[in-house]
């Protein structure tokens, strides 16, 4: 149904490369990972990937050398910046030496996999004009949904939540998740998660109502799973 | 006042002061020089009456005596010394009184003694010291006139790279790239000033750096373990045998885990704010930012059932996005975490001031230690920096921040 996506983790961190690297393997994703400018270097001259994860803080230089090497020779990959540097000079760095998005660390596995999924579909964008999951069909372009053919109407926190839970099908993810992705952690939303339930409560109930599976399941206590089938 | 004001003054104090000294001793001296002269010219007046008498055996005619008026009084006195004094002088051409010199003696005549007195005119002497004093004044005058252009031009000039060194260390910004410009000049005080200014602030402008630094490096240091552990917990929950005992440890965890986060995050930011690290300041539409917040915020507000009213003036503002951000995050936060179920919140947006006023709590907090780092309510799940944030924000941008309590409500006001 979906072509796999072929990644490359640059992230001297060994737990974290770890985890990141299962965490997309288990959706039928190929990834490669390394832990140094060099070898990162190394590999981006032979292979070809679709999407780089790449952390600014390694141990033999700054990535933004990764980010002038694809520019150089003309690569394709999309870049998402993972940096523990949550400062605006980066930021505006990353980007401007065509980064295609920039993820402060801490992050969920969650969020890093729906920013992901956006910056591929965004650099396909040509191609892909509708993401379909079974009966569900998104419309990237209008941002419109509709089950089985038929329009549903959802608020933009459901249909982001949607695409969220899409692009991490089959995983549970925790509400700290759900709630900073659709809230920011500016916000400040720790110790009180009852807004998260009301709006998946509305989700599911549209999307039953609209004829579709039950896929939204909630797991005891910690977040909710949108089953894969 | 300036340096040269202050060198002028104490120029002009001691120039007068010298002059005025000198002006006095000038005045005895000539005055008693001029005493001596006359004294010894009445004593050879005196004199000659002397010798007449005994030449010619008669008193002589008054007019005889050119200028000088002498008088002969015929005396029983035996005993009369000669002696100077100043007397009254009746200019006989011009009929007026003048000051005088006198000298009076005694002479005898065919044995009858007669008191002599001789007026002399002391007009000249007089002349003389009243020409000095002017000489004098008018030195006095020119002296100070010279002094003044002097000092004005000469000083002025020569102080010039001072002053344009001030001007420098005026405008200096820490967080500028552009270093402290060495230039060369004549004087070499001046060339020790701009060598000290110019490696202090070069140290300066390294040190700035290195915090900068520092402030990043210890940021990436302690975000990456937490990445490690939210990565590990997202992982962890994906094993469906745990138990829902273990998921509640698990949701503990996540929770420490991004306070620690938030934790790190807000000192960083305050390290960044006290160090003045943040300069991005725009022009910004206060009301309209408010109005975001207030739509960011509305389900937070409809979750306690808050009552919420705003009353927004137009207000700009130069400050930096981010920390205007901040700002209004804290003040809603706080506003709606430590508020009530059913209760309200106003916000109010003049020219000069902002304010939040929420229900809460009803007895007041402590305003003193309110600001304070780590200083928060009981039952407060925040990261006790939120307010501490809001105040090094409003010291930025030189606002001030007030809280008060009264009527159930908890206010807090920033004065622009």
């Amino acid at each position: 149904m979906k072509k796999p996506l072929k990644l490359l983790i640059i992230e001297d961190e060994k737990g974290l490369r770890d985890n990141i690297t299962n965490y997309f393997n288990d959706d039928g994703n190929i990834c490669e990972s390394c832990d140094s400018l060099s070898t990162a270097i190394d590999k981006l001259s032979i292979y070809d990937y679709d999407c780089v994860l790449l952390d600014i803080g390694l141990p033999d230089g700054e990535g933004f050398a990764v980010l002038d090497y694809i520019k150089e020779k003309s690569k394709n990959e999309a870049v998402l910046i993972i940096s523990a540097k949550n400062s605006l000079d980066d930021k505006l760095k990353g980007l401007n030496l065509g980064a295609d998005d920039y993820l402060t660390k801490p992050f969920h596995l969650a969020e890093l996999k729906a920013r992901v999924a956006a910056i591929y579909r965004r650099k396909t964008f040509n191609s892909i004009k509708n993401l379909v999951f079974n009966e569900i069909s998104i419309n990237l372009m209008g941002r419109s949904v509709e089950v089985n053919h038929i329009p549903v109407t959802l608020t933009r926190k459901e249909y982001d939540m949607l695409l969220y839970f899409i692009a991490n099908k089959g995983k549970v993810i925790s509400k700290n998740a759900i709630a900073e992705h659709l809230w920011g952690d500016e916000m400040d939303m720790h110790d009180n998660f009852d807004f998260i339930y009301t709006h998946i409560k509305n989700l599911r109930k549209k999307l039953l109502d609209a004829k579709a599976n039950d896929y939204l399941k909630s797991i005891y206590g910690i977040g909710y799973k949108f089953i894969a089938q | 006042m300036k340096l040269s004001a202050h060198y002028n003054k104490a120029i002009i104090i001691i120039t007068v002061f010298v002059l005025l000294a000198g002006g006095v001793i000038y005045f005895y001296t000539i005055n008693k020089l001029g005493r001596n002269q006359l004294d010894r010219d009445l004593t050879e007046e005196f004199e000659e009456v002397v010798d007449y008498v005994n030449l010619n055996n008669k008193l002589p005619a008054q007019v005889d005596f050119d200028e000088d008026q002498t008088v002969f009084i015929k005396t029983s006195q035996l005993n009369f010394p000669l002696r100077f004094f100043d007397t009254v002088y009746n200019n006989p051409k011009e009929k007026k009184p003048e000051a005088g010199r006198a000298v009076s003696g005694l002479i005898s005549l065919k044995g009858q003694h007669y008191k002599v007195f001789i007026t002399e005119s002391r007009e000249s002497t007089e002349d003389l010291v009243q020409l000095i004093g002017i000489i004098t004044l008018i030195l006095m005058v020119v002296l100070l006139l010279v002094l003044f252009v002097t000092n004005r031009y000469i000083l002025n000039g020569l102080w010039k790279p001072f002053y344009e060194t001030l001007n420098k260390l005026k405008s200096f910004n820490i967080s500028d790239n552009q270093g402290f410009p060495l230039k060369h000049d004549k004087v070499d005080e001046f060339n020790d000033l701009n060598q000290v200014f110019h490696s202090m602030s070069s140290r300066a402008k390294n040190d700035y750096r290195h915090l900068k630094q520092f402030t990043e490096n210890a940021s990436h240091e302690m975000m990456t373990p937490l990445a490690v552990i939210t990565a590990k917990l997202d992982t962890l929950i994906q094993d469906e045998t745990l138990k829902p005992e273990q998921f509640d440890q698990i949701n503990d965890i996540y929770a420490s885990a991004s306070k620690l986060s938030r934790l790190n995050q807000s000192l960083l930011l305050l390290v960044k704010i006290e160090n003045n690290l943040v300069n991005d300041a725009e022009l910004l539409s206060l009301d309209g930012l408010i109005s975001q917040k207030i739509r960011q915020f509305h389900e937070l507000i409809l979750t306690k059932d808050i009552q919420a009213s705003e009353y927004l003036g137009e207000k700009n503002v130069t400050a930096s996005k981010y920390l205007i951000d901040i700002l209004l995050n804290n003040l809603f936060s706080n506003a709606i975490r430590h508020n009530i179920n059913h209760g309200q919140l106003i916000i109010t947006l003049t020219e000069n001031k902002l304010v939040f006023q929420n229900t809460g709590v009803e007895k007041p907090l402590n305003d003193e230690r309110l600001f304070e780092r780590f200083q928060k309510g009981q039952k407060s799940e925040g990261t006790g920096l939120g307010l501490t944030i809001v105040k090094n924000i409003c010291n930025l941008y030189h606002w001030e921040i007030t809280y008060h309590h009264g009527d159930l409500f908890h206010t807090f006001q920033i004065n622009f």
